[in-house]
């Protein structure tokens, strides 16, 4: 994996849709979080979108909370977007303190989904509009507290997002 | 089906407490079985909301609360939806009397939020919160919060001091409630002068890290009836819940849809709208929440719920003339997460029986609550409480 990977990443769809059969549900699936993180791992974030509202779903997930549909169909997402809302940890739980202040955003994808992601900035620096570029990071280059980690979560990048 | 009485409620002292869970428990029950013959000879069961056993290192708190009340080999289970997990107990507490399960059930909640300290508090309550992209993010519940509230001041006209003056009328109303942990006012410019919690919301925007537990005695027509001790029980007309996102990406940021939607079901199980009600306990875990709620519970139009503060008389058209969190609300009164939901009841239940002091509201015979666990409205659970 490398730190940042510049790989195209367009709103393509692939021809996957639901119900999926219970042998669809495995950890190299993107509709579970080992495929999903394993996909962004290699610089491709995917998302769910609902063939029926057109709901983006992430990370992916078998039906749509917003119509529950379970005609969703994978969505390779958009790496830039524009912050919607932002704010500060300035006391975040304790396996991130090497970290705070962190400056947090939920950035709205130029796909239209939604992430919340740390933003590579101090807070003063962002507003509201701002376009953002994600990064995707070795968990190991984050500076968190490996304690944190679930024995599952191990390799699982951690993302954040860049101003533009 | 049965009606469902509120007959009787306690509640611990609130605050930084030297009483572990158990014994804040034995403190509110004591209170709501002042007037009542023991527990084991009015209530068949127990629902005790509990939001996390990282702070005493136990489960299986359902057992352990009816113990302690006296209760052996009955239903007692601990339900758990963050902080709504108190209004979930008195909701399941209703509905086994509503169908005929039991003829009456005891529903209370309990957390002790100080016993690891303030970093205890921010990694239990960090659970709450969706795990893989935003714990993983670094998140807290200010910070979910603030991006709610950095939006509604984006959206709205309301500034970052409108939203202090919700925490100022919040202290105002807990400075006349006993049972409250601030009983002092303060005033907006200490608010304003505060540290940063998570920008925009600072210090007096946040409910306080709470130790604290309450009970209430949900009971059918006949148990109510036989107990004259509380002749001015209280009916519990409507319910409503709804779940709805986890993660703060994917909801609106600027409008608590499940909120409005457990607000509408338990106005249409009570038979009334929201012009019917006349003091709403509602969840202000962080200022921005008592304005959203306002509109969630179609007490205020778009946009207007940080009126809130104003007397009836000065508010936009379109809002009714509900009081809110005349309890001092989560900010003021404290807000020991499982308890915080049947702490809105016990304020409802003072209310509702002229027993407000100084808080009373006048001829108040109706009552909505809204308790919420997760950001916002992840989890909703609301009750219409009516005067008999």
């Amino acid at each position: 994996m490398t730190e940042e990977s510049n790989s195209p990443m367009t709103d393509t769809d692939s021809t996957t849709t639901g119900p999926l059969v219970p042998e669809d549900i495995t950890a190299d699936s993107p509709f579970t979080l080992p495929g999903f993180f394993d996909a962004l791992s290699e610089g491709r974030l995917m998302a769910a979108r609902c063939t029926e509202c057109d709901t983006h779903l992430l990370p992916p997930r078998p039906a749509c909370y917003g119509c529950g549909s379970r005609a969703v169909t994978l969505s390779e997402q958009p790496r830039t977007g524009e912050v919607i809302s932002y704010t500060s940890v300035n006391r975040p739980p304790s396996a991130f303190d090497q970290l705070a202040p962190i400056t947090v955003a939920v950035v709205e994808l130029d796909s239209s989904a939604r992430l919340t992601g740390r933003v590579a900035a101090s807070l003063e620096d962002v507003a509201i509009g701002d376009r953002v570029e994600l990064r995707v990071c070795d968990p190991e280059a984050v500076d968190i507290d490996p304690d944190f980690d679930l024995s599952y979560e191990e390799e699982w990048p951690i993302h954040v997002f860049e101003l533009l | 089906m049965s009606t469902a009485h509120l007959i009787a409620v306690g509640s611990s002292p609130l605050g930084k407490t030297d009483l572990p869970g158990r014994d804040l428990f034995s403190r509110a029950l004591a209170e709501a079985f002042e007037e009542l013959p023991d527990p084991a000879d009015v209530v068949d069961g127990l629902y005790v909301g509990a939001q996390s056993e990282r702070y005493e290192n136990q489960i299986m708190q359902g057992t352990l609360m009816a113990e302690w009340a006296g209760l052996r080999n009955v239903p007692a289970e601990r339900v758990e939806a963050c902080a709504a997990a108190g209004a979930l107990a008195l909701k399941n507490a209703v509905r086994d009397v509503r169908a005929g399960v039991h003829d009456a059930v005891l529903a209370c909640g309990v957390e002790k939020m100080t016993a690891g300290g303030t970093e205890g508090a921010t990694n239990a309550l960090g659970a709450a919160f969706e795990r893989a992209l935003e714990q993983r993010s670094g998140i807290t519940a200010p910070a979910t919060y603030a991006l709610l509230a950095r939006r509604y001041l984006h959206e709205t006209d309301a500034t970052e001091r409108d939203l202090g003056r919700i925490a100022v009328k919040n202290h105002r109303n807990a400075a006349d409630n006993p049972r409250a942990m601030f009983q002092q006012a303060v005033d907006i410019d200490t608010v304003m002068d505060a540290p940063d919690v998570a920008p925009p919301l600072k210090l007096y925007d946040c409910a306080p890290v709470t130790d604290g537990a309450a009970a209430v005695v949900v009971a059918n027509d006949e148990v109510a009836a036989d107990l004259q001790s509380r002749p001015d029980a209280v009916r519990v007309a409507g319910v409503g819940s709804a779940a709805n996102n986890l993660a703060v990406a994917e909801r609106d940021l600027t409008f608590v849809e499940g909120a409005n939607v457990a607000a509408s079901t338990a106005y249409e199980d009570a038979g009334v709208g929201a012009a019917d009600i006349d003091v709403a306990e509602v969840h202000d875990a962080f200022t921005v929440c008592e304005a959203l709620l306002a509109e969630a519970a179609e007490f205020a139009p778009e946009g207007r719920g940080i009126e809130t503060v104003e007397d009836p008389g000065d508010r936009s058209a379109g809002w009714t003339d509900v009081q809110i969190n005349t309890s001092g609300g989560l900010k003021a009164r404290g807000h020991p997460i499982g308890a915080t939901g049947l702490l809105q009841a016990v304020e409802a239940y003072e209310q509702l029986t002229g027993r407000a002091g100084k808080r009373q509201v006048a001829d108040a015979d109706t009552a909505l609550l809204i308790n919420e666990g997760g950001v916002a409205d992840a989890h909703t659970v609301a009750h219409v409480l009516t005067a008999q």
